[in-house]
């Protein structure tokens, strides 16, 4: 069966009818993720924009049709694994014990609970959908916003100068360096590597696996909602977001894209980077081939090894 | 479990009703379409069933129930085969 | 038939939570609480204790896999200090209004600044509104004794509260006294296995473990977790007789009174200072002075009722505190016991005496000068509304 057919008949987990805005790719993202996962699955979605948009429920009434909880916004990776801990006590290991969370809650509050885990090695899935900034409270910057980008807490001032002073933060490679047993990054344009990627990450047994996943967000980021998946796509043929999968530290790029497209071509339908000059677009092109340079030298290393 | 919850939990499912926020709908024109099923693969709001009957090839359609109208599958689809229709007054 | 042993109050609490077999246990070590995360790995390491045990991170870590794991419905342990309580108050907050029945020895320790590492509830009693049960004890063996009854009592099924047993840092956790270690299988016919059935994450039962919640509702948890805390005050009581019953020890339930039937004057104590304010009622006893004592054991839920009909013919009393509630001017304890006295129809004087911050002592002498001006206070009637403080002359020297 291909991935099309299996998309198009395994059960959707998450209530028909969640408040994302439309278009939203990381709806897509969670609602193809679960459909791999299953049922037999423990979710946790801390704050941010799946939690807002109702997947945890309202009151009394659940978002989710299997077992999903707020975690703090802090504390995802460590609430799961105690509850990974709790069922290994009681002899329940098949359960896929799983985090859905956004960058704010991954790569700055929750950074440490999430290092504590995987020095561990606890057995668990942790995916992180990347939307650059707390979009849920209206677009506040993350480390992981890119440099340059308008956010609500880094604006953009009359004359145009403002912006995100620093780079994105590396955090797929920061991840990767914990010598874990997967690390992979993926895009909702990029479905099959996606899916194959959820299916690895759930085979691991020997600690924790880890899926950062690119969403441009349309409303933060100023997308036009029918360009979605034509933006995430851009940003792996820029080479801006690559591709890979590193498995204790052993680099493997999966999507090698013979003709980058220029990062200025990426950048040019997002709203949050119109007021970039040439410097800041040859800036972002430089890091761009830079960290890519660094990835092909890991991948040479990791194949010789 | 009753609902009378001493810590807070919740069953049932929670739905929002999507299909009341669009302001245009999808159409899919199948003498353009070939099935490709990659509409399907980007819906957000998995919108877009699919239907085998026995072995023929899968096929596709739109259950606008909870379609916001964000005009991806139009955008993604290799074939313009699914056009963007102005909601009129409902 | 149970041991005998000479043991320091962290290793008591070790033993305490190795008998009651927790499934899952997660605690990051700090002074002076280090010692009890060290005797619970080594008993791991024999083999003498099952469970999963969890090298943690932080202590934020640790209160939330131990939140976690609770919601998968298996018994939890840890135990922890000061700043390490501080900075798990986070999911702290939230392990009580979740209604999760994880029990934590806190080995009361002063918060910083000035920096310090010594012991006192100042910990503990400024978090004691955060939905916790609290209780607080003497001596080794009631530490022992307190955190199996603990178990039993935060699994209710009227309360499912977490509860802290606190012990003070040092002069406790460090200090070697003689303890009777109850037989294993005592321990797991009083204590039997646990089972959540009010909330659970599981596939084969899916639910959303706290949806977002408007107001009324909010309110609704809120008045329960409330009505949980007034059902503990009965239970704690019966928990401890049914210990009492089984062996042999009786620790007073919600408070305990000591030669206060016919006592004009009386001291109100938490933790070991206690065991010094024995003594000196012992000596003044002795001197013919009608003076007794009234040890608080929980200060969540707080006992007021007891403790308003033990001090209902009092003509004069102290508390001392050994921490600072800094907007009154006032130690803590002072001001929960002043607010249950207001209910009664008596109205002693009182002294709220604060002394013994940060390792200093609070020696038999001043105990005695204490008792002494809680006397003398009884002929003028004040009611005092600042610290009166007990120095050592240390302090005097600098000043």
């Amino acid at each position: 069966m291909n991935v099309i057919e299996k998309l198009a008949t395994r059960e959707d987990l998450i209530s028909p009818g969640i408040s994302a805005c439309i278009g939203c790719n990381v709806e897509l993202t969670l609602r193809t993720v679960m459909k791999i996962l299953g049922p037999n699955t423990v979710l946790a979605i801390p704050p941010g924009c799946m939690g807002g948009v109702g997947v945890v429920g309202w009151n009394k009434q659940s978002g989710a049709k299997v077992p999903v909880f707020f975690p703090l916004l802090d504390n995802t990776a460590s609430m799961l694994s105690g509850i990974r801990l709790g069922y290994e006590a009681q002899g329940r290991h098949d359960i896929n014990v799983v985090a859905f969370a956004g960058d704010g809650a991954t790569v700055d509050a929750g950074f440490q609970a999430l290092s504590g885990a995987a020095e561990r090695g606890d057995r668990i899935l942790y995916i992180c959908y990347d939307n650059e900034g707390y979009m849920n409270t209206g677009y506040q910057r993350s480390s992981s916003t890119s440099r340059g980008a308008w956010t609500s807490t880094t604006p953009v001032s009359k004359n145009g100068t403002g912006g995100k002073r620093q780079h994105k933060k590396d955090f797929p490679m920061i991840m990767a360096m914990h010598d874990i047993p997967y690390m992979a990054s993926a895009s909702p344009a990029y479905v099959q590597d996606l899916v194959r990627k959820v299916e690895t990450a759930m085979a691991v047994t020997e600690g924790l696996a880890y899926i950062h996943i690119y969403n441009p967000c349309l409303t933060g980021w100023g997308i036009k909602s029918e360009e979605s998946i034509e933006v995430a796509r851009k940003a792996v043929k820029s080479r801006y977001f690559p591709l890979f999968e590193a498995r204790h530290r052993k680099v493997k790029i999966n999507v090698k894209t013979r003709n980058p497209i220029p990062v200025s071509d990426y950048l040019r339908d997002i709203k949050k980077f119109r007021h970039l000059g040439e410097a800041e677009i040859q800036e972002l092109q430089r890091i761009t081939d830079e960290r890519y340079t660094f990835l092909e030298a890991m991948e040479r290393v990791s194949e010789e090894a | 479990m009753t609902k009378d919850y001493v810590a807070p939990m919740g069953e049932g499912i929670y739905e929002v009703n999507t299909g009341d926020w669009r302001t245009r709908h999808p159409q899919m024109n199948k003498d353009r379409c070939i099935e490709c099923g990659i509409c399907s693969l980007y819906c957000p709001v998995n919108a877009i069933k699919g239907k085998k009957n026995g072995n023929a090839k899968m096929v596709f359609a739109i259950d606008l129930s909870y379609c916001k109208g964000c005009g991806v599958c139009s955008h993604e689809c290799p074939h313009d085969a699914i056009d963007m229709i102005r909601e009129t007054k409902r | 038939m149970s041991t005998v042993d000479v043991l320091n109050g962290n290793k008591a609490a070790a033993w305490a939570a190795r008998l009651a077999r927790p499934q899952v246990i997660a605690a990051y070590p700090i002074t002076p609480q280090t010692p009890v995360v060290e005797y619970l790995t080594q008993f791991y390491a024999d083999g003498q204790l099952q469970c999963q045990m969890s090298e943690v991170d932080s202590e934020h870590s640790a209160m939330s896999i131990l939140t976690g794991a609770s919601l998968t419905g298996v018994r939890c342990y840890t135990a922890t200090s000061s700043q390490g309580l501080a900075l798990m108050y986070e999911p702290y907050f939230r392990a009580s209004t979740l209604r999760l029945p994880i029990v934590m020895n806190i080995v009361n320790r002063e918060m910083i600044s000035p920096q310090t590492v010594w012991g006192g509830p100042q910990d503990s009693l400024t978090l004691r509104d955060a939905g916790w049960l609290q209780l607080y004890v003497e001596d080794n063996q009631e530490i022992l004794d307190t955190t199996v009854q603990a178990f039993r009592i935060a699994e209710h099924p009227e309360v499912l509260l977490p509860i802290n047993v606190c012990y003070d840092g040092f002069y406790l956790s460090h200090m070697s006294e003689r303890v009777e270690i109850p037989e294993q299988e005592e321990v797991d016919e009083f204590l039997p296995p646990y089972t959540s059935k009010h909330i659970l994450l599981d596939p084969e039962r899916p639910a959303a473990v706290d949806p977002l919640t408007s107001g009324y509702l909010l309110r609704e948890y809120r008045k329960k977790h409330m009505a949980a805390q007034q059902a503990a005050r009965r239970v704690i009581t019966e928990v401890n007789a049914s210990y009492a019953d089984r062996f042999g020890r009786d620790w007073g339930g919600l408070i305990e009174q000591y030669r206060m039937e016919d006592a004009k004057y009386a001291v109100v104590t938490l933790g070991s200072v206690t065991g010094a304010v024995r003594e000196i009622i012992d000596h003044k006893r002795n001197a013919g002075i009608p003076v007794g004592l009234v040890k608080v054991r929980s200060l969540r839920p707080f006992p007021s009722r007891e403790v308003a009909e033990a001090l209902g013919r009092i003509e004069s009393l102290g508390v001392i505190d050994r921490n600072v509630s800094f907007g009154w001017n006032t130690g803590i304890l002072f001001q929960e016991l002043r607010s249950a006295l207001f209910a009664s129809e008596n109205r002693p004087a009182y002294i709220p005496f604060v002394g013994g911050l940060g390792g200093e002592d609070i020696t038999l002498d001043l105990v005695n000068s204490a008792v002494d001006q809680i006397v003398e206070n009884a002929s003028s009637g004040n009611q005092i509304e600042s610290a009166v403080w007990l120095e050592t002359n240390d302090a005097r020297s600098l000043s």
